[in-house]
């Protein structure tokens, strides 16, 4: 910042009580940050049930698995990781101030973000078919243990929380593309599409822990 | 003031890093398919998976250049988890009446 | 205007003196008027009077819960309501002081107000968000107060599993009404860490951050670690009894000791988001009502860390009879004794700072020395219970309520109540009646101690908390709690009224009534809508109560009647040096 010596430039997306676009930008990267570690224990929350419960009953974690399809949870890891990727590239599109490739690489985000959702429900509506219901309405009875229900609370819980958590960055991100297309970011100002890249790459850092805790243990 | 110009990544790195995540990816599953005796399962998918969070975080979500605090506040969230957990592992597993004693 | 330099290992700068303005023509409370210019201002400082108004509301709504509740105990069984009826008032009583008072009180409120301007910013790092976290906040506590017309609530506070998936009532109702209310604290938490981070004035490096940021440091990483957990916790009891998920209920294979794991990992943390900024108030008042420099100053800033990070460790002491592991228990009660040290730390600093100093008993001082020894009973009877043999005897009864009251009441509000009549001058430009102030003090001093004294005693004998009826031998300690609780919402109702009195007829106050060397007095009384009309510049720390006045109320030299360049920012981590 040493090398900003024009006093009066006053950029329009900078508040008032900030010094400068630096401090605004390094200040909203620090508040989103510590948002993170606030969705890591909330997450956490849930990944301490499920160590506690794995703990208790490991055979029943091996056998509930194997209703779980492995290919189609490497295909959605692939599908996010594809969309970390995409949200890394339009940032460097922003820094690089070429505008119409923000939107592109946004767009491809939001496009593998709902593959992901459908592939979710797709996996969520076969287990319902199989009477396989999250807490008291589970009616399955291909798994021979007593607390294969909790297996099943844990899973939708879970990979609940983390599919509302996808819904929410493909709200984002579109309200981004929007304000993209408008030519809002570019090389001076791209605070919004950093910080919701942030959040974005944490949700895939969620799936990449469900994944194998799920669908790789049987 | 940190007086540092923004880290900007090279269309390069960003592949290369997404191509491993992908190549990890496929290590885990196929090692998931030579269902190896039942800890070594989880301990090797779980290693990969650590390993495939670390690359998103440090060079997708720019750690490696970023102020040290935020790599801070990273760390220090996994430490409080692994807090939560520990600490209740020692009641869980140690109970004279195992599990759910209703 | 004397003007000297001032130079860093960097760069000099031109470094003047203000003199805050007495009598300002305009400051925040009028730089705008209307309704809506307090229901959408971003100000830090009105926000922190929108908390004001709301949490002396639901104080004073709780309190009333407390008389009735005090007043059912005049007899045993029925005096004048139903046993239904009396857990649903210790209920909401527990719930609104805890969630609507307690924990956004001194932070929301205090915090909000007085950190910025005592780090010599014009706002919080992100002014939208805290006005966002006073609507979730205010939707949070409506929710709540609505749940009595949802058919009530009797689980207690602690929505213990099993009863609170079972029992009929607005359980659901509740859990997603406090729900609500934690992301309004995870906010707040967010904007003060980035806050403190990022927005500190030339010169205010971490060692001269005034105590009370450090205490709102603490309690920030508290309320962001630890909050998230409650939230998924009474996510999940909402799911418990919507879906009947089972994690928690024995009924469908969960195990409820592991509920009361994950809340307590939140609650026991808790208590020290209510009680830690408390802390930081402390050190403010001491400091400049005894005229001396805090003694210790990295001892007490860390001390409030180390608390923070031991808070994580202990809450298990919740749990010795819930049929936790005997391995569990031991950990746990070894655990919590470390608590005491660094509390002992802030103790013993804040008497050496009084010893020599000339202090001066006004009406804030009084509620600190009113602080020291409740809260100092409290924290020695909470070693007591930490001992798992005698907490096995006390468990649940009254010695617990008396502990977490004297811990709760006679720490964490002595100590807000100081702060509010201690800032009050800044906050609202007008001086309160000193007298009126030192009556309701030694009042609600009285009051508390007729109300929870006996409380220890008869806790100690076998009196269990919650109970609707009780034994005969018991009356005379109930009868004599109930008249202090009387005494003790009549100090209370005074503090009100002296307060709101001085909004009218109170002296004008001037900019720095206490000769506090702290930033936040050397501008005008009330504030200035953006705090500082020049970029403070801090060449001493907070507490230099030997340095002479003049060295205060410097600030960038303006170039031109412009902004100075911003070239000539200092390194906030930077000493900055005055050079006549």
């Amino acid at each position: 910042m040493a090398n900003k010596t024009s006093t009066h430039a006053h950029p329009k997306h900078l508040y008032h009580h900030f010094i400068d676009s630096e401090q605004q930008f390094s200040a909203a990267k620090m508040g989103m940050w510590i948002f993170l570690g606030t969705e890591i224990l909330m997450f956490g929350g849930l990944f301490a049930a499920y160590i506690i419960y794995r703990a208790w009953y490991p055979e029943l974690f091996t056998m509930a698995s194997h209703e779980l399809n492995t290919i189609w949870g490497a295909v959605n890891t692939v599908v996010l990781i594809g969309s970390s990727l995409t949200v890394a590239m339009a940032i460097k599109s922003a820094q690089l101030n070429q505008k119409r490739n923000i939107a592109i690489n946004l767009g491809i985000t939001i496009a593998l973000a709902c593959v992901f959702m459908v592939i979710k429900y797709f996996e969520y509506t076969h287990k319902f078919h199989l009477g396989i219901y999250p807490g008291e309405f589970y009616t399955f009875d291909g798994i021979e243990h007593p607390k294969a229900n909790i297996f099943f609370s844990l899973y939708y819980l879970m990979t609940g929380l983390h599919g509302i958590h996808v819904t929410i960055g493909i709200g984002l991100m579109s309200w981004l593309l929007w304000r993209s297309l408008k030519g809002d970011y570019d090389s001076e100002y791209y605070t919004p599409v950093e910080i919701t890249g942030l959040y974005w790459h944490l949700v895939d850092i969620i799936w990449i822990f469900l994944f194998p805790l799920f669908y790789l243990i049987d | 003031m940190s007086g540092h110009e923004h880290h900007i990544s090279s269309d390069k790195l960003l592949l290369g890093v997404g191509g491993a995540l992908l190549l990890l990816t496929i290590v885990t599953v196929g090692v998931h398919y030579l269902a190896l005796p039942s800890p070594w399962s989880i301990i090797v998918a779980m290693i990969v998976a650590v390993f495939k969070g670390t690359l998103v975080a440090l060079f997708f979500m720019n750690l490696y250049w970023d102020e040290k605090f935020n790599l801070m506040i990273l760390i220090s969230a996994f430490v409080f988890l692994a807090l939560l957990v520990l600490l209740t592992l020692i009641d869980t597993l140690f109970r004279e009446i195992p599990v759910p004693s209703f | 205007m004397a003007t000297a330099e001032a130079s860093s290992n960097m760069k000099k700068v031109q470094v003047r003196r203000y003199k805050p303005e007495e009598n300002a023509d305009t400051n925040y409370l009028n730089a705008e008027s209307g309704l809506r210019s307090w229901l959408l201002t971003k100000d830090h400082k009105r926000i922190g009077i929108l908390y004001l108004i709301a949490t002396t509301f639901f104080f004073f709504f709780g309190g009333l819960l407390a008389l009735g509740i005090r007043m059912e105990l005049w007899t045993p069984a029925a005096t004048f309501i139903e046993a239904d009826t009396y857990n649903q008032l210790f209920t909401l009583h527990g719930v609104i002081m805890i969630f609507l008072f307690l924990v956004p009180a001194v932070p929301a409120i205090l915090g909000n107000f007085f950190l910025p301007m005592q780090i010599g910013a014009k706002d919080v790092a992100f002014p939208k968000l805290n006005l966002a976290s006073w609507y979730i906040y205010m939707i949070g506590a409506i929710g709540t107060i609505f749940v009595i017309f949802a058919g009530g609530i009797d689980t207690g506070w602690t929505f213990y599993m099993p009863y609170s998936s079972t029992t009929g009532g607005a359980v659901t109702f509740m859990s997603f009404g406090v729900f609500i209310l934690g992301f309004s604290s995870i906010l707040t938490g967010i904007n003060f860490i980035t806050t403190i981070h990022k927005m500190r004035a030339p010169g205010i490096t971490w060692g001269k951050l005034p105590l009370f940021c450090w205490s709102l440091y603490a309690t920030s990483i508290i309320q962001i670690l630890a909050t998230p957990v409650l939230a998924i916790t009474l996510a999940l009891v909402g799911m418990e009894r919507l879906l009947g998920i089972g994690i928690f209920d024995p009924a469908l294979g969960g195990d409820p000791v592991l509920f009361q794991h994950f809340f307590w990992f939140y609650s026991h943390p808790a208590v020290y988001i209510m009680i830690v900024p408390g802390f930081g108030v402390v050190s403010e008042i001491v400091s400049t009502f005894s005229k001396k420099t805090i003694f210790g100053y990295w001892a007490i800033a860390m001390s409030s860390l180390a608390i923070a990070f031991i808070s994580f460790l202990v809450w298990g002491h919740h749990m010795f009879v819930s049929g936790q592991a005997s391995l569990a228990n031991m950990v746990f009660s070894f655990l919590t004794f470390l608590v005491g040290i660094p509390t002992g730390i802030k103790m013993f600093n804040w008497l050496a700072t009084m010893h020599k100093g000339s202090i001066s008993l006004k009406t804030p001082m009084l509620y600190i020395l009113g602080f020291f020894f409740l809260f100092t009973v409290g924290g020695l009877t909470g070693i007591a219970l930490a001992t798992i043999a005698i907490d096995i005897h006390l468990h649940d009864t009254y010695y617990v309520v008396a502990h977490f009251h004297f811990v709760m009441v006679g720490g964490m509000v002595m100590a807000y109540l100081g702060g509010l009549y201690y800032w009050w001058p800044k906050m609202s430009g007008r001086m309160y009646n000193e007298t009126l102030g030192k009556i309701s003090a030694l009042l609600v001093f009285l009051g508390f101690n007729v109300t929870f004294l006996p409380q220890f005693v008869m806790g100690a004998q076998g009196m269990p908390r919650r109970y609707f009826n009780y034994i005969d031998q018991f009356q005379g300690f109930h009868q004599v709690s109930t008249i202090g609780a009387f005494i003790l919402g009549i100090g209370f109702a005074m503090v009100f009224y002296n307060l709101v009195k001085s909004l009218f007829n109170g002296e004008k106050a001037s900019a720095n009534p206490w000769n506090s060397r702290a930033l936040e007095w050397q501008v005008a009384s009330p504030a200035p809508p953006h705090n500082f009309d020049h970029i403070p510049v801090l060449i001493h720390g907070p507490y230099d109560y030997h340095k002479p006045m003049a060295d205060f109320q410097l600030g960038l030299a303006q170039t031109n009647g412009h902004e100075p360049e911003m070239g000539t920012h200092i390194e906030a981590d930077k000493e900055v040096e005055m050079k006549d």
